[in-house]
Order: C-alpha cells, then sequence, then structure tokens
C-alpha cells in the first residue's frame, strides 16, 4: 500500500496516529501490538505507521520476526522549528510596526 | 515544548491609532502582508506573500474573523496551505490592545497549531507524549 508523503501537521491532523504516537510514547510497540489497540485492517494501520515513519515520527527496528516502533525526535523537531519560525516572524514583523509608529510621531513634531 | 507564541509589545501611540494598524488593509501593508481584511466578525480574508523559492507554501494565508472588540480585540483563524492546496495548518490569531498611562500594550497570541478540537481530549495523553519526548531530548548526547 502507497503511503503519501505528508508534512508534520497532516501526521498529527488524524487522531488514529495521534493515538498511536501517544501509546509509543509510553513504550516500544511491535506493529502488531500496536494495532490491537485499533479497530482498523492491519494494512490500514501499517499505512499510518508508514506516514508517521516517512515524516520522521517514529523508527523502525527488526528484532527477529518482529518489526518494532520507536518514537523519534525529528517529526516533533519540525512542529517545534516551525513554531519557533512562526515566533520569529511576528518580531520582525512587530519590529517593522513599531519603526512605523515611531516614525509617525516624529512626523508629528513640531 | 513550546505549543503556542506569545509576544508583547507597547507602543506609545493610543489603543485608536494602533487599531487602525491592525484593521486597515492600507496601514497593514506597511508591516505584514497584503490583505482585504475587513473588523467584520464572520468576514473571509488573505493575507498574500511572495514565498521564497523551494517553500512548499503557496503565498496564501487563509483567514476568517472570529472576534471583533473595536480598539480592544481582534481575532482571526489563520490556515496555511501549500502548493497542492491541501491544508496543512490551522491556527488562530489574537491581538489585545491593553490601554497603558503612555501608550498601548498590544499583546499577541498565535496559537492552535497541535490541538485540533479532539486533541484537547485528550491533553493529558498528549503532554505525557511531549514530556517523554522532552526528556528523550534531554538525554540524548550530543
Amino acid at each position: 500500500m502507497n503511503a503519501q508523503t505528508l508534512d508534520a501537521f497532516q501526521v498529527i491532523a488524524d487522531p488514529s496516529r495521534r493515538k498511536m504516537l501517544q501509546l509509543l510514547s509510553k513504550d516500544n510497540m511491535t506493529i502488531n501490538a500496536l494495532a490491537e489497540n485499533f479497530d482498523m485492517s492491519r494494512p490500514a494501520v501499517s499505512k499510518h505507521i508508514k506516514i508517521m515513519y516517512k515524516a520522521g515520527f517514529i523508527s523502525i527496528t527488526d528484532i527477529g520476526r518482529e518489526r518494532y516502533c520507536t518514537l523519534k525526535q525529528d517529526g516533533f523537531n519540525e512542529l517545534q522549528d516551525f513554531i519557533n519560525y512562526f515566533d520569529k516572524f511576528w518580531t520582525n514583523k512587530l519590529k517593522k510596526l513599531e519603526t512605523l509608529l515611531n516614525n509617525r510621531i516624529k512626523e508629528n513634531l513640531p | 515544548m513550546q505549543k503556542e507564541i506569545k509576544q508583547t509589545w507597547f507602543f506609545k501611540q493610543t489603543p485608536e491609532e494602533v487599531w487602525d494598524y491592525l484593521t486597515k488593509p492600507e496601514l497593514i501593508e506597511q508591516w505584514l502582508m497584503k490583505t482585504d481584511l475587513q473588523p467584520v466578525k464572520g468576514y473571509k480574508f488573505r493575507f498574500t506573500f511572495t514565498p521564497k523559492t523551494g517553500s512548499p507554501y503557496d503565498g496564501i494565508v487563509d483567514c476568517e474573523v472570529l472576534e471583533v472588540k473595536p480598539f480592544s480585540k481582534l481575532s482571526y483563524s489563520w490556515n496555511g496551505s501549500s502548493n497542492g492546496g491541501q491544508r496543512t495548518f490551522n491556527s488562530k490569531v489574537e491581538w489585545f490592545l491593553v490601554p497603558k498611562e503612555n501608550g498601548t500594550e498590544l499583546r499577541l497570541q498565535h496559537n492552535g497549531f497541535l490541538l485540533p478540537e479532539d486533541v484537547l481530549n485528550h491533553t493529558n495523553g498528549w503532554n505525557s507524549c511531549l514530556k517523554r519526548f522532552e526528556e528523550f531530548i534531554n538525554t540524548v548526547k550530543i
């Protein structure tokens, strides 16, 4: 099954994927164990896992016959980077506004 | 993990003057972006910008006015989309204007990035996820 490549926000926009990330936050789990928590087909679970894997939210390790999923920080970093980006964005814009308003005061001086 | 943006600025102008810079397109354009904003609840508008080369975003922020209290509060939704037209984030921008003796305190809150409604019901789970994530980062040796 093909898994699209989604950005970090699209990944966490889905309730099932959020629940999977929550479960994995408690412990590493095999794909089978993870699937037991969901009322969906095994291929559907695999598809979600692929999406999270591609976006850097989890890593997958083969141990014996089992595939283990572990939380990975890259996906979360992308979310944080995005928020940091916007923080800087607003700082820059509001500095501009400050300059504009300060100039206005000077223009109005006699 | 920081989930929202909060900034506080002080300007020497009155709230009425600062309000103009938040609500009049010809003034907003001078410091923020091109827009057709009207301070009317429910009004749908856009901010437009020229995306940097290679940026996945298409230069359009779709917004809707959520709340208008003249000279004291303005909020709008802030929804970005990428080239495919897929919505990639929904968020909310709120402006608070507080009159002060010598001017106006302007507070900005930009939040909602991570939290579509149903996540709020799972706050505990999500918090523990992020907490573990923080611990994870902190224990990784560089």
